[in-house]
């Protein structure tokens, strides 16, 4: 077979496969479905007198989803079926009330809200991207990351892919360095730096957490990763036996581990040092000399990013905490354009990756965060919400945070409601893309004039209406 | 007793649900606490039930209901008008005139609506029958118009052209000739704010036999209609889509429906610059169709920003007085539709506060198994009998009545005696958030 053949035979778009993967553990029902059973029996009576006993007239119940339909049919409600559709409070106001369960809603923490874990156990059980009927049901605008939208292409510009090229968008990125240009001699070779760096098919990094990881879990993240071709970060002493999946694994190494590097089972493709630390960089680079060394730290160290830079690093991991503040209390959104103008300013922007974690729990944040300036967003909570676990309080900071995962973890399922998320979050990173008319994921990162920010659109609209003051949108 | 003699089973299980229906709809508006789990921040608890009680009674709720704003916390719900003091009142016995020409422009029919107000395109097949019927008669009866979506358009409304909009979009469903030629106003569907920039898209459920005879496509497949127009990347070649309508129908206007990316102004002018007669800005937070939820909440920009964005640059290149703006996604009250035109819409396109009247508790299950449980957003053929066309369209007509009294009396109080007046009146508007 000519090679170019053999090139295009061995070409295969890329594709996660979803299948469903119910919950294990049994959440409380979104609804509490309450009948008072004195009406509902009067109802009974009443119905089989009027009907003359005409049973599927009388058994007709206004409730579509099977929630009455047990053995003992309204008595006992199977709650878990109801999806709030007040039909049976509207036809039997008398006797029968739909609630929000509270049990439900205590799911997650104040900034993971149950919303958002609503979300995302939909997106892990069915990997798909979820789809409303109705309108827009949530607060207008708001802080964070609910003040900014992103663009759309109308009907005169005519770079816009739209729907019929959403299969053919890309959302490659590559973690590593890349020189602003190439030198060449005077033979055509070239000189100076090299590209260095290697590329994942979807702009979504696995971040386990650094503390204690139960059992199997770095194995479920590391093998998910493997699949979908992307990379996994996971604390040095986890990464022990999963050497099958070490082109995925990024190991999270300390000072303490500067002796052990020749423990890992693998050679990794990129490093993580857990803070900078001279001698532990030259460590991994002479242990690795092919690998990359990404700078794992918090955005508060910012203004000393480009003198790491300088110094060797060129994939910085950046940090805020769980609800996406920096130790500062700086928001991760305003963080991440912090750390990308620090490298545009400096004028090498285009040689480092920006990879960031903390507070990006929705599939919406990613493209944001992209459009703020990272290349890829390394997803910790939502993993773990995948698998559903259950948060013990508040969840912020990074090193005192409790999870509880179901006991019955198993391999299998937790590396397919991982596969679920991302493919969830990535179908949906291609809607944004192609509203806004991009081939590609790379061409997001920094567009920040595809984004619209609340205050900004709020002062253009509003500016000089009575009352309205520049404080009024903060 | 009932008289169940003669009735199928079917007859009677329909029966028996709209009239519980009818008794729950009346009932929650005025008891003492709200259905608890009925409502979110932008259509709350109350306003669901200020607007069942309009389109019961045809009259401004006096119970104490909140029909005025929402609790959103942005947007229309930050505004409110400056009523200046009673003396500057007009005296209460003034004709306030609500009518609005739709058409600036030297050719074309000189059409006028009797309120600033018509209905959004819902496409057969993402709503039932019977609701499309039910809006174009209330169209009809309040001389205004309503927009077919896209999805055909059922003989059963052809009875009511005169009334309805046909909307022309990128799966060109339902486009045909004579559908051209029945209408007085024809909308480019370029793009809808709750999936600005996605397409269309019906599930195969709801593609059954008869929806997909209209469509013209193969039952129980899905239909795309894609984003964008092909045919469209310039203004000039939007030019052609208009003089292909104009060919096919001279009379009918022209209406453009775009969503409300940051160049909206531009695509405003470019509209008009190609002709259009109308055009309507639809902003994110709105919709009635199924949409992804990342969409909905986070591509383009809400209503309230676009509107005085694009009032602001037509006025700017001096076109302002040619052009029709009509504004929708997300305007739920007669004060949104105030506030709009405050700010410098001349009307407003409305498709969520209908299906309210109608019964629609916005559960966000249109597109679960065989669709809405109240008849509304379903092709199944025993749901959609629960809500009759002649009940649907009295509660569209009363709630538009209701709406009507409140512009009336907010006029007068502002001092104006037109609609018209109200227009880009931001000195009239405070902000309260
Ligand atoms: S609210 Fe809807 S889904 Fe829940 S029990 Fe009632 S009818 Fe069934
Ligand atoms: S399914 Fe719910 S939201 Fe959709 S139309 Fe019916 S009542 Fe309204």
């Amino acid at each position: 077979m000519p090679e170019h053949r053999e090139a295009a035979a061995g070409y295969h778009r890329y594709h996660i496969p979803t299948q469903p993967a119910p919950d294990i553990e049994k959440w409380p029902s979104r609804f509490k479905v309450k009948v008072r059973r004195s009406g509902l029996a009067k109802l009974l009576i009443k119905e089989v007198f009027h009907y003359r006993g005409r049973k599927d007239v009388i058994l007709s119940r206004p409730c579509m989803y099977g929630v009455f339909s047990g053995p003992v049919g309204g008595f006992m409600p199977r709650e878990e079926h109801c999806v709030g559709c007040l039909r049976c409070t509207t036809e039997f106001p008398e006797f029968v009330r739909i609630e929000h369960n509270p049990e439900r809603r205590s799911l997650g923490d104040s900034y993971f809200t149950f919303n958002y874990v609503d979300q995302i156990a939909y997106e892990a059980s069915s990997g798909l991207v979820p789809v409303r009927g109705a309108g827009y049901r949530g607060k207008f605008g708001g802080e964070g990351w609910d003040g900014m939208w992103t663009d759309m292409s109308e009907i005169v510009r005519p770079t816009r892919d739209g729907i019929h090229g959403r299969e053919t968008i890309s959302t490659v990125v590559d973690i590593g360095f890349t020189p602003n240009y190439l030198e060449f001699d005077p033979s055509g070779q070239p000189t100076g730096s090299t590209p260095h760096y290697l590329s994942i098919q979807l702009p979504i990094v696995l971040d386990a957490p650094q503390t204690e990881l139960a059992a199997g879990v770095a194995r479920i993240y590391a093998r998910t990763a493997a699949e979908l071709d992307t990379l996994v970060v996971l604390p040095f002493e986890y990464t022990t036996g999963l050497g099958e999946f070490g082109d995925a694994i990024v190991p999270v190494v300390r000072p303490e581990h500067a002796r052990r590097l020749g423990q890992l089972g693998f050679t990794p493709r990129i490093i993580e040092m857990q803070g900078w630390d001279e001698a532990l960089y030259a460590a991994i680079t002479t242990a690795f000399p092919l690998a990359i060394v990404a700078l794992r730290t918090g955005f508060e160290e910012t203004d000393a990013l480009v003198s790491y830079a300088q110094r060797g690093i060129k994939v910085f991991h950046l940090l805020a905490d769980y609800h996406g503040r920096s130790a500062d209390g700086g928001f991760v959104l305003d963080l991440i354009r912090g750390a990308h103008t620090a490298f545009v300013d400096a004028g090498i922007r285009e040689e480092v990756t920006l990879l960031g974690s903390g507070g990006m729990i929705a599939a919406e944040h990613m493209p944001k965060a992209m459009i703020c300036g990272l290349d890829a967003v390394a997803v910790d909570t939502p993993l773990l919400v995948a698998l559903q676990a259950r948060f013990g309080g508040e969840c912020s900071a990074r090193g005192a945070s409790s999870f509880r995962l179901p006991t019955d973890l198993n391999e299998a399922w937790g590396v397919q409601r991982l596969k679920n998320l991302c493919a969830s979050w990535r179908d949906q990173l291609l809607e944004i893309l192609g509203a806004m008319g991009l081939r590609e994921v790379r061409r997001l990162r920094g567009e920040m004039g595809r984004a619209m920010f609340m205050k900004t659109l709020e002062a253009d609209a509003f500016a000089g209406l009575l009352g309205y003051t520049e404080a009024s949108n903060g | 007793m009932a008289n169940i003699a003669g009735k199928t089973d079917e007859q009677l299980i329909v029966e028996k649900h709209i009239a519980n229906f009818h008794k729950g709809f009346a009932y929650w508006p005025r008891a003492e606490e709200a259905p608890p789990a009925l409502g979110d921040s932008r259509w709350t608890q109350d306003l669901i039930l200020a607007t069942w009680l309009m389109a019961e009674t045809g009259q401004v709720p006096d119970n104490g209901l909140e029909y005025k704003i929402g609790a959103s916390g942005g947007g229309f719900d930050v505004l409110d008008f400056n009523i200046p003091s009673q003396d500057q009142w007009l005296p209460a016995d003034t004709e306030i005139d609500l009518s609005l020409p739709l058409n600036r422009r030297d050719d074309g029919a000189q059409l006028k609506i009797n309120i600033p107000m018509y209905g959004g395109g819902m496409s057969y097949g993402s709503i039932s029958e019977h609701v499309m019927q039910a809006r174009a008669r209330a169209a009809q009866h309040l001389g205004t118009f309503t927009s077919t979506g896209e999805g055909g358009y059922p003989p059963s409304l052809v009875p009511y052209k005169d009334h309805i909009i046909t909307q022309v979009a990128t799966g060109m469903f339902g486009v045909r000739e004579e559908t051209i030629q029945y209408a007085p106003i024809v909308e480019f569907k370029y793009a809808q704010g709750a999936k600005p920039g996605l397409g269309g898209h019906l599930l195969g459920d709801k593609a059954t036999d008869v929806v997909a005879a209209m469509r013209e496509s193969v039952p129980w497949v899905s239909l795309f209609s894609p984003f964008p127009f092909h045919s469209v990347y310039s203004v000039e070649d939007h030019r052609k889509h208009v003089d292909w309508i104009r060919t096919t129908n001279p009379r009918a206007l022209v209406s453009v429906k775009v969503s409300t990316p940051t160049d909206v102004d531009m695509v405003a002018v470019g509209s008009y610059f190609a002709g259009a007669h109308i055009v309507h800005l639809d902003g994110s937070y709105g919709g009635t169709g199924a949409a992804p939820e990342i969409a909905k909440k986070n591509i383009a920009m809400p209503i309230e920003f676009a509107i005085p964005k694009v009032h602001k640059y037509l006025v700017s290149e001096n076109v302002r007085e040619e052009v029709t703006l009509m504004a929708s996604g997300g305007v739920r009250t007669a004060y949104d539709v105030a506030k709009a035109i405050a700010l410098g819409a001349d009307g407003c396109v409305m498709g969520t506060a209908e299906l309210i009247a109608i019964g629609c508790t916005r559960c966000s299950n249109c597109e679960r198994g065989r669709g809405c449980p109240f008849g509304l957003t379903t092709t199944d053929p025993l749901l959609q009998q629960l809500m009759p066309a002649d009940w649907g369209q009295q509660r569209i007509v009363n709630m538009y009545n209701a709406y009507a009294i409140q512009l009336r009396d907010l006029l007068r109080k502002l001092g104006l005696k037109s609609i018209r007046e109200l227009r880009g009146r931001r000195d009239l508007l405070r902000y309260v958030g």
